[in-house]
């Protein structure tokens, strides 16, 4: 299978930079919801104002099999984890999804149900969403904010949704800016990547931990006092 | 090294005939297919236990393997798994210790919490509690076996005063356990505390999984003191379908794979193989992979085919443990007895359980003082100690300090 929904652009200047994860729903391969988040990402880039930053793509379109497939075997093949893994990991989130039947896609929904619970504690997520016509902007706030509050993220105040008529007016540029510009001053503030390993951990490790499932495990004699109350 | 079988009895239709087996000829499969296991010189059959169709697993797995015991001389009986969660420990006591008499010791089981949710309920219990449930349940079965007379009290169960199990064990000695978990990495951790064996049932799983599972009791086995990590007792699972040309082997089995419970309708053969431990071909292939669990889960005492599932008539099911018996499993013994070193222990029997018992070796749960878990005990302990005298003499300078104050 090929690596393509994973694209990865990294600042060879930067020795940590932060990691940016692009998760895209688009459906057909020149998208317009594609083409929002990539906007979203370079706005966010710009607002970082030179500071490193690494970002990935993950299109949902090519791991639709392999999603469908974890669902009922209940693990991932490797692209579809390697996907997982980079949002687990990432220091910031830009989700963005068609709208289907005023909410997000199904396969959009899908690859986040397959997300461990806390997988995205503290993650600054910036939601953007696409769609025939701006009546159905609300669902940024109806369906998308719902479940990333489910999963404990950080979402920013300003989401963006681009109507068909958008993409040849004017204020979607200045609304991308401003949303990027957002996520840029949260990552700057020290949001991501230290809010997520703060406390007495080592720096990483609360990112290695996630996911992890053997890290917490009580000892047995806890666990048998636990059992029995 | 133990080979085997293990089945979970499910009533599938075959997808090439669109005909389902009935019950009976389910059941009447299931002792043809571990009568055939140990005729070709299998070690272990094991059976699931289920309560919901379309399974013909026992709900009491000592049903079955009690008439198989009176068919068969050799084979060791186990199960693939026996529910902890939402059977009686007290009826696994009986009923268990009933069949080691009936099969002159030839008998061991793998504890499993069940993942079918509607289960609980029928007989009183709740998914969500299953890790307590197996935790608390397992706590009791394992003291019904040890003490003639036992007092205890838990949240699950009703209390018990002045209980004795009966009969009592054969020999004393209580079967030997394994604890089966796919994913939660607390039942690994109850299995290395009290120095029983581990089962991945690593089928339907990548091996990166079954590694990262199998080292953690490994090295919890070794922390509670029951021996070094590499002499962990540790089971796996494998799935096979083989015919002398590979190609054969694929055409024959994937309608069966792709209409398959569990994993039917999903991935395609070729991915699940490749990412599974699920082997489709000639018996040199099945050979070749299985070797190859040893590179992730180290030297292992038993490793248990799935043979029989996904609508395979019988027929065919005979034939492959054929395949196995013959041209297999001689070969595995062979190689991993090669690779295996010395110090490293053979699965446990009764005759050896015996012995062990007899020598005064049996597992401390938790392990002795003298375990890594032992002296981190103790050391915890001593710091408890300190800590309490500081925060005594704290007290103490606090209250002279008030009391001076106020003069």
């Amino acid at each position: 299978m090929s690596d393509r929904h994973l694209t990865t652009t990294t600042d060879p200047a930067g020795v940590h930079p932060l990691t940016l994860v692009v998760v895209s729903a688009g459906m057909s391969d020149a998208s317009s919801t594609s083409l929002l988040a990539d906007r979203l990402a370079e706005a966010v880039r710009d607002g970082l104002d030179g500071a490193p930053v690494r970002i990935e793509r993950v299109d949902l379109r090519p791991l639709a099999h392999a999603i469908a497939d974890h669902l009922l075997t209940g693990f991932p093949g490797p692209p579809l984890r390697a996907a997982l893994e980079a949002v687990t990991r990432a220091d910031a989130l830009i989700a963005a999804t068609p709208t289907f039947k005023a909410s997000y896609s199904g396969l959009f929904k899908s690859f986040f149900d397959l997300l461990d619970e806390a997988a995205l504690e503290d993650l600054p997520v910036l939601v953007a969403a696409t769609g025939g016509t701006a009546r159905h902007s609300l669902m940024l706030d109806s369906a998308m904010r719902p479940l990333f509050a489910h999963l404990k993220a950080l979402v920013l105040p300003l989401g963006v949704y681009a109507a068909t008529e958008d993409w040849a007016g004017v204020s979607l540029e200045s609304r991308i800016r401003r949303a990027g510009a957002q996520l840029a001053r949260l990552l700057a503030a020290g949001a991501g990547q230290d809010a997520r390993t703060a406390g007495a951990l080592p720096a990483g490790a609360a990112r290695q931990e996630r996911g992890d499932e053997f890290a917490g495990v009580p000892d047995f004699a806890d666990l048998l006092a636990r059992a029995g109350r | 090294m133990q080979f085997g079988i293990f089945t979970i009895g499910d009533v599938t239709e075959d997808p090439t005939t669109g005909r389902t087996p009935t019950e009976h000829e389910g059941i009447r499969a299931t002792v043809e297919i571990a009568k055939k296991a140990e005729e070709v010189g299998l070690d272990v059959f094991a059976t699931g236990q289920h309560h919901n169709p379309p399974f013909v697993a026992p709900a009491n797995p000592p049903i079955l393997l009690a008439s198989i015991a009176a068919q068969t001389e050799r084979i060791q009986l186990s199960t693939a798994t026996t529910l902890i969660t939402t059977t009686d420990p007290v009826r696994i006591a009986e009923d268990y210790a009933y069949l080691q008499h009936l099969s002159g010791g030839r008998v061991d089981l793998t504890m499993g919490r069940g993942n079918t949710g509607p289960v609980y309920p029928w007989f009183g219990q709740d998914i969500r509690q299953g890790i307590p449930l197996a935790i608390e349940h397992y706590s009791l079965l394992h003291r019904l076996w040890r003490e003639d007379v036992v007092n205890w009290q838990g949240r699950f169960r009703s209390a018990l005063q002045g209980f004795t199990s009966t009969p009592r064990p054969l020999d004393d000695v209580a079967p030997f356990v394994w604890h089966g978990s796919i994913r939660s990495p607390e039942i690994p951790e109850q299995a290395a505390y009290y120095g029983d064996g581990f089962f991945h049932n690593n089928i339907f799983w990548p091996a990166e999984h079954t590694r990262r599972m199998v080292e953690f009791y490994r090295a919890r086995y070794e922390h509670y003191g029951h021996g070094a990590a590499d002499q962990a007792i540790v089971g796996l699972g494998g799935q096979v379908f083989m015919r002398r040309n590979s190609q054969d082997a694929v055409r024959e089995f994937r309608p069966y794979f792709d209409n398959a419970p569990v994993y039917g309708h999903g991935p395609s053969l070729e991915d699940f193989t490749e990412q599974t431990p699920l082997t489709v071909g000639s018996p040199q292939q099945v050979i070749e992979k299985t070797l190859a669990f040893r590179d992730y889960a180290g030297d292992y005492q038993r490793q248990l085919f799935l043979m029989d599932h996904a609508g395979l008539p019988l027929k065919t099911v005979l034939e492959q443990l054929d395949l196995l018996g013959e041209e297999v499993v001689p070969v595995l013994r062979r190689e991993f007895a090669a690779l295996k070193p010395a110090h490293v222990p053979e699965a446990p029997t009764h005759a050896s359980l015996v012995a062990r018992r007899r020598a005064g070796q049996d597992p401390v749960p938790g392990g002795t003082e003298d375990s890594p878990a032992g002296r981190a005990r103790a050391a915890q302990a001593t710091t408890q100690t300190t800590q309490q005298t500081t925060q005594q003499t704290t007290q103490q300078t606090t209250q002279q300090t008030t009391e001076r104050a106020h003069r």
